[in-house]
């Protein structure tokens, strides 16, 4: 089963080791178990609001306004920010930074686990970063922290998060956020 | 031709665009007769193909001359001949990472000479449609069917099927771009025929009208941005040196190794549905002989399964139509009567009987026999293929 | 849409880096004319870097990156070597593949986007040391010439193997002591600003990078060739200044010293491209 949790250094196992494989379309996955998208919302919302410096991470195809799609989104993921009391750090590229990042302020691809550690967050979403980098990304985090990774990809979704909703374009980010304040509201925060 | 030609429902040359279900499994079929080299060009007519690069090779050459004959006539966007196999995968890799749907074809040799670049494309994450035709490599050398070169491809990151015959090479190639542009997959695919085998031998196709192609390729759902500088990031290295990243940065190499293994691992249920299965088996459901084989050896396979019925011995015929992905869990439930599995390859290192038995390690109990092996050329006659089970079996029985 | 890249969207302006909100706002993007005097006050495509302190490398690139004329429609490839360690921090999309194949991965991506975009200039520059232009990839060079590809290829040259340790190449000069050389170089330094000449590049261009606006007006020229007519070189000195024993401010005097000797410069325009050239002048674009 994916782990949330240190699995010491190396991102290894990695999902697919684990038999996990991203899911089909139409669902989300919770850890191990394939469920409907809005059961994953709402375990997504409710991760996020009672977690420690829960925060999104929003990555270049979100941050940069190349299409009309990406420009729909930001207004989305700002306000998706507020909702769930979540602080933002941008992954604006993929490079390996030199000399360092600040952990503070950024997360890089090729160390996020950096960016975690600093800040001790206990929950993130990844948002708009290419699948490739995601992935790489997705491997170092759960393996050498504890944080609970959710992968909202408009694509086809992320194994080794620790929750994954697939297909999610401007709409669907609108449908979580209103999911998210019903989730807010339960939970009084 | 111009790709500005290109509507929503119609490709540059005017084909009409439609889904690669409808394409494999819908689309009404008319029998041909030809050889595996005239159905890849059938099949990459239907494909959208934006791009290919060529160099002279046997037995893969008369392929890659069609698919120029292709460019020609206005269906692939563009064509040209390399300067060697290094350099055409280079080139191709050129042209997939700027956007392009990219084929290309090699042999042996050319497979060697072009080694450094398949991780490379794998690492890249570009769905390239390697077509290999293969053939013995050098020394010394031989133009004769040798499938050694597939031993050298297994660990390069690509996905690799193996085609029979010609209706499966046409197939194959066809679901072989879909599932490789996959975006969770997105890595290249190497679609392997047997040399002359296949690529020079005509046999009966069923083929789907010539006036419909797959939609078009669209780089904007790769998981790493295309390079023509259309998609953020702005600042983009395709791809880094990784261990110049500061602070556990080994980590990074390891997870993108990974990655591409999972990559290819996620094709599983995409060819599970494109393929009709990543195995196929024929034959007595319960034997407890069976082969496992792929491309030409599993035609031969057959046969010997209908030669052993006749004789009154039950036998299995598992036909593996992915190398990478590995069928694993095919390959046990197709095993599970089995106590003698016979590999028949077609190469003397044995590299299928490797996978086959690594696989069902502590899982099968069956006695697994890496026979008969030919190579360099030589046919695999039935009766070779029969010798190796009477002898086993009458062994065992102590005859 | 290549300029939008680089926009960031309203709702994110604070929480982005300097460094990034600077690439929007203050580099040249567009048609605008471009050039070396924008190195006193415009965002650079290249800041950070981890080569050697005063390498004359990393001030050329710096050169050539402000003289590219629509950098928002360019793509560099790279090859392996110290070049290598500056291309992720280039604000482009960059390309390294392995040692050597820089440009049949150029070729591929060029001919590609030519495919895919035929109403857009976009231009290819291959930008590799002397070990991946002249030894390891000189067939896929040399090739990429012999097709026209529309291409311009810029060779760093600093006579040595630098970044795995100071080995000789093919651009070490004849006698030159260096690892694999322990009792001096055999034989010459190739010629490859003239091999680019016989092989069919449309513009051939020997010189150091001790002149930055000579190498800008280079750059751009070439580049501007290219994308007419063919392919162009440009064989650049840019010395290592840790393997010959220099320090790190006399790399601008040996490009100089050089200026006279192996470097003195060198020049082939095509009669086609002697024409194109005067038309670029007629029309501003240079």
């Amino acid at each position: 089963m994916a782990n949330l949790g240190p699995a010491y250094y190396a991102p290894y196992p990695v999902a697919t080791y684990d038999g996990l494989l991203t899911p089909p379309e139409g669902k989300a996955m919770l850890l191990t178990d394939i469920v409907d998208e809005e059961v994953a919302m709402r375990e997504v919302a409710r991760v996020m609001l009672t977690s420690d410096n829960a925060t999104i991470f929003p990555g270049p195809q979100v941050l940069y306004a190349w299409s009309e799609e990406a420009k729909k989104k930001a207004t989305l993921i700002k306000e998706m920010s507020e909702v769930l009391n979540a602080k933002m750090i941008p992954m604006y590229d993929y490079r390996p930074k030199y000399p360092k990042i600040d952990p503070e302020v950024e997360i890089n691809p090729n160390h996020p686990n950096l960016t975690i550690w600093h800040n001790n967050i206990k929950a993130a979403i990844f948002i708009g970063v290419h699948c490739h980098y995601a992935n790489v990304a997705l491997k170092i985090v759960r393996s050498e922290t504890d944080c609970y990774t959710i992968g909202m990809c408009a694509l086809s979704g992320h194994e080794d998060a620790m929750a994954t909703i697939r297909d999610q374009h401007a709409e669907d980010l609108a449908r979580f956020i209103e999911i998210a304040k019903e989730v807010k509201q339960e939970l009084g925060k | 031709m111009s790709i500005k030609n290109m509507t929503k429902e119609k490709n540059w040359s005017g084909q009409k665009l439609v889904s690669t279900d409808y394409m494999l499994f819908e689309a009404p079929r008319e029998k041909h007769f030809m050889t595996g080299s005239e159905v890849t060009k059938e099949a990459i007519k239907r494909c959208t193909v934006d791009a290919s690069v060529s160099y002279p090779i046997t037995p893969q050459s008369e392929a890659a001359h069609l698919i120029g004959e292709l460019w020609a006539e206005g269906y692939v966007g563009m064509y040209f001949r390399g300067e060697n196999e290094f350099g055409v995968m280079s080139e191709v890799a050129g042209c997939a990472m700027a956007g392009a749907r990219t084929v290309t074809t090699t042999s042996g040799p050319g497979t060697l000479r072009a080694m450094e670049n398949f991780p490379m494309w794998s690492g890249t994450r570009i769905p390239v449609q390697l077509i290999l035709m293969a053939r013995g490599i050098n020394s010394p050398l031989t133009i004769q069917p040798d499938n050694l070169e597939v031993t050298f491809m297994l660990e390069t990151g690509c996905m690799i099927w193996y085609a029979e015959n010609v209706q499966e090479l046409f197939d194959m190639t066809i679901a072989g771009f879909t599932v490789a542009e996959m975006p969770d997959v997105h890595v290249p695919i190497v679609t392997v025929v047997d040399g002359f085998f296949v690529s020079h031998t005509r046999e009966s196709v069923m083929l789907p009208p010539d006036d419909i192609a797959l939609m078009p390729y669209d780089p904007y759902k790769a998981p790493l941005p295309p390079i023509d500088s259309e998609m953020p990031p702005g600042r983009f290295l395709r791809d880094p040196f990784v261990m110049k990243s500061n602070y556990i940065s080994y980590a990074t190499h390891a997870s993108w190794q990974w990655e591409v293994r999972s990559a290819v691992d996620r094709s599983i249920p995409y060819a599970r549905h494109y393929l009709n299965g990543l195995a196929h088996v024929t034959g007595d459901l319960d034997a407890e002989i069976v082969f496992v084989a792929c491309g030409t050896a599993s035609h031969q396979a057959k046969e010997a399964n209908r030669e052993l019925t006749k004789l009154g011995i039950k036998s299995k015929v598992v036909k593996l139509r992915t190398i990478r992905p590995f069928p694993h869990a095919e390959l046990l439930e197709a095993t599970k009567s089995a106590k003698h599995i016979f590999v028949p390859e077609f190469n003397i290192v044995g590299w299928l009987e490797k996978e086959v038995t690594q696989s069902l390690y502590g899982k099968s109990e069956a006695k697994i026999i890496g026979r008969p092996r030919v190579a360099g050329g030589m046919s695999m006659p039935v009766e070779a293929i029969l010798h190796e089970v009477l002898e086993h079996v009458n062994e065992e029985k102590g005859a | 849409m290549s300029v939008d890249i680089y926009k960031i969207n309203p709702e994110f302006r604070d929480i982005m880096p300097k460094d990034i909100l600077d690439l929007e706002d203050n580099a040249t993007w567009g048609a605008e004319k471009r050039g070396i005097s924008d190195l006193t006050d415009k965002k650079e495509l290249l800041e950070e870097h981890s080569l050697c302190a005063g390498c004359p490398e990393a001030a050329a690139l710096r050169y050539i990156l402000t003289a590219i004329p629509k950098p928002e429609d360019t793509i560099i490839v790279n090859s392996t070597g110290c070049t290598s360690l500056m291309f992720p921090h280039i604000a482009l999309h960059t390309v390294h593949s392995l040692f050597g194949n820089q440009n049949a991965v150029a070729s591929g991506i060029k001919r590609a986007l030519t495919w895919r975009f035929p109403d857009k200039d976009k231009d290819v520059v291959v930008l590799a040391g002397d070990g991946a232009t002249v030894d390891i990839g000189l067939d896929y060079t040399l090739q990429s010439f012999f097709r026209q590809e529309k291409i311009t290829t810029i060779c760093f040259d600093n006579e040595v193997y630098a970044n795995t340790g100071g080995q000789e190449s093919g651009s070490t000069p004849k006698g030159q002591v260096f690892k694999m050389a322990p009792k001096g170089k055999v034989f010459d330094k190739v010629p490859m600003w003239e091999l680019a000449v016989t092989s069919g590049c449309q513009y051939s261009v020997k010189l150091t990078a001790s002149a930055p606006k000579a190498v800008a007006r280079v750059v751009r020229e070439a580049i501007f060739i290219a994308r007419e007519l063919g392919p162009t070189y440009i064989h650049l000195y840019t010395p290592c200044i840790l393997e010959i024993g220099l320090s790190a401010s006399e790399g601008l005097w040996e490009m100089k010293e050089q200026d006279k000797d192996r470097f003195v410069s060198f020049k082939y325009v095509s009669p086609e491209a002697e024409e194109f050239l005067k038309q670029c002048k007629k029309e501003g674009r240079l």
